[in-house]
């Protein structure tokens, strides 16, 4: 194999060292974290109660699934161009592609968890005169959460993947940024060493979600 | 039931259209950075009538089929592999999660390098965003198989490969479409992102040098394309999946 193209174990290691010992590091990181963490979390406080109100009203639902359905089938970062022109290049684009990104699969899996809820489960409550709040929020909310939980999951990966394309679209710093420019100076060591901490945070937030999931589920 | 579950569907687009125009024509939105329904017809017409529409949409649309195809076909066939052999399995597993989780688009310049410009960077990103999902939902299906029913057909005497190809494979019919879905939508990324970044031509391509003219309707007319594939793909697998997975009775509703 040519160096070039895909450089060598022990020269990424000496790369990771040396972006570690880096000043712009740790801003890169914090920048993009920073970004991702807004977005995901805008995402989680808006998306499920509107997946769950969804999910209860049928009407609602047959009027909102059918734009919701198209923008979950159209690719979301089709749509960065168009942020970036509204927004501008700094933070709140890539904000908002993180958001858009992550809201619609955590929509969509928590409209299908309040309709997987099994139906006598409910029957069961009302018979015993539980109040409708009451129904919902030790009912229908527990019922629904492992699909909840499934749809973060979803939108985590892809805010990912969105806050690091978005930076590479248009940026002034951030991870993305730092990748974009080594990318294009062909510098291997120090773009895998970038890439490998994206793939490796990407792998311990999911993990951290499926944890989560199971201490929810006992 | 059915019928006026279409008619709110219908209606929701209408809402959201005259809204959407209604809100520019009276000044509260800002036709510079929204434009509106009815330019976007117009312009979606004439870029139809030059032929520069159907230029982007079969570029895009060939980069799509190469790339989700070929996905298909390795994720399948490693999927199958490493479903029916822990061995294989073992070995692909750490390959798996980082191609899962990697944000590939990165190696685009390395890519441009090595098959130029255009297509095949841009094929190359789509197969690799969209194999993971298929092949990890394939292994996951063929493990997930009720092992009562491969047992039954072992005990009325089938070979290996009969019990791989017709019981283990159908019976995960539900989990591979899953991941087919899946990865659909990640090589229509895939395209798209290849094309933002390392193409001239395809609708990616054209949503991003127009934005860069900040010619937001023809911006929109690219995107009204790309979402309508979409939805279309969408559909089709959920046909193809009734089509392969009718045998199934399901829980009685």
């Amino acid at each position: 194999m040519e160096g070039f193209y895909t450089s060598q174990p022990s020269h990424v290691l000496a790369a990771s060292l040396e972006i570690l010992k880096s000043q712009s590091f740790a801003r890169d990181v914090s920048v993009s974290l920073e970004e991702f963490v807004i977005g995901m979390a805008l995402a989680v406080l808006i998306g499920i109660p509107i997946g769950l109100l969804l999910g209860s009203f049928q009407t609602l639902r047959y009027l909102l699934d059918p734009p919701v359905m198209a923008i979950y089938a159209t690719p979301q970062l089709a749509l960065i161009p168009i942020y970036v022109l509204w927004l501008g290049i700094g933070m709140q684009s890539k904000v908002a592609v993180v958001f858009v990104a992550a809201v619609i699969p955590i929509i969509v899996n928590s409209i299908a968890g309040v309709r997987q809820v099994d139906h006598s489960l409910v029957l069961v409550a009302q018979s015993f005169c539980a109040k409708k709040h009451d129904i919902f929020g030790k009912v229908i909310l527990p019922a629904s959460l492992p699909s909840i939980m499934i749809g973060v999951r979803l939108g985590m990966s892809r805010g990912i993947l969105g806050v690091v394309v978005a930076e590479m679209y248009v940026s002034q710093d951030g991870v993305g940024n730092q990748i974009l420019k080594l990318g294009s100076a062909f510098r291997v060591d120090h773009l895998l060493f970038y890439v490998l901490l994206v793939s490796a945070f990407g792998f311990a937030a999911t993990s951290g979600v499926r944890k989560l999931e199971e201490r929810l589920q006992r | 039931m059915r019928n006026s579950r279409s008619w709110l569907g219908v209606l929701s687009f209408a809402i959201i259209l005259v809204a959407w125009e209604a809100a520019v024509r009276l000044g509260w939105l800002n036709p510079f950075f929204t434009s509106r329904p009815s330019l976007i017809f117009v312009e979606l017409i004439a870029e139809a009538k030059s032929g520069e529409l159907f230029r982007n949409i079969r570029v895009s649309l060939g980069e799509f089929a190469v790339g989700f195809g070929s996905a298909v076909l390795v994720g399948l066939v490693l999927g199958i592999a490493a479903g029916w052999y822990r061995i294989i399995e073992y070995i692909l597993d750490p390959f798996v999660w980082f191609l899962y989780s990697a944000p590939l688009v990165a190696f685009y310049p390395i890519f441009v390098i090595w098959f130029g410009l255009g297509m095949y960077t841009v094929i190359a990103i789509s197969f690799l965003l969209a194999f993971t999902p298929v092949m990890v939902n394939t292994i996951a299906g063929i493990k997930s198989v009720n092992p009562g029913i491969l047992l039954a057909a072992r005990s009325f005497g089938a070979r290996p490969h009969d019990v791989l190809w017709k019981v283990a494979l159908p019976a995960s019919v539900p989990m591979i479409v899953a991941g087919l879905r899946l990865g659909l939508g990640r090589a229509l990324t895939g395209v798209i992102i290849g094309e933002l970044f390392a193409s001239s031509t395809g609708l990616g391509y054209s949503i991003a040098y127009n934005g860069q003219l900040l010619k937001t309707t023809d911006m929109f007319v690219s995107l009204m394309v790309i979402a309508a594939l979409g939805v279309i793909g969408t559909q089709t697998l959920s046909a193809l999946e009734a089509r392969f997975d009718f045998w199934r009775t399901g829980p009685g509703l």
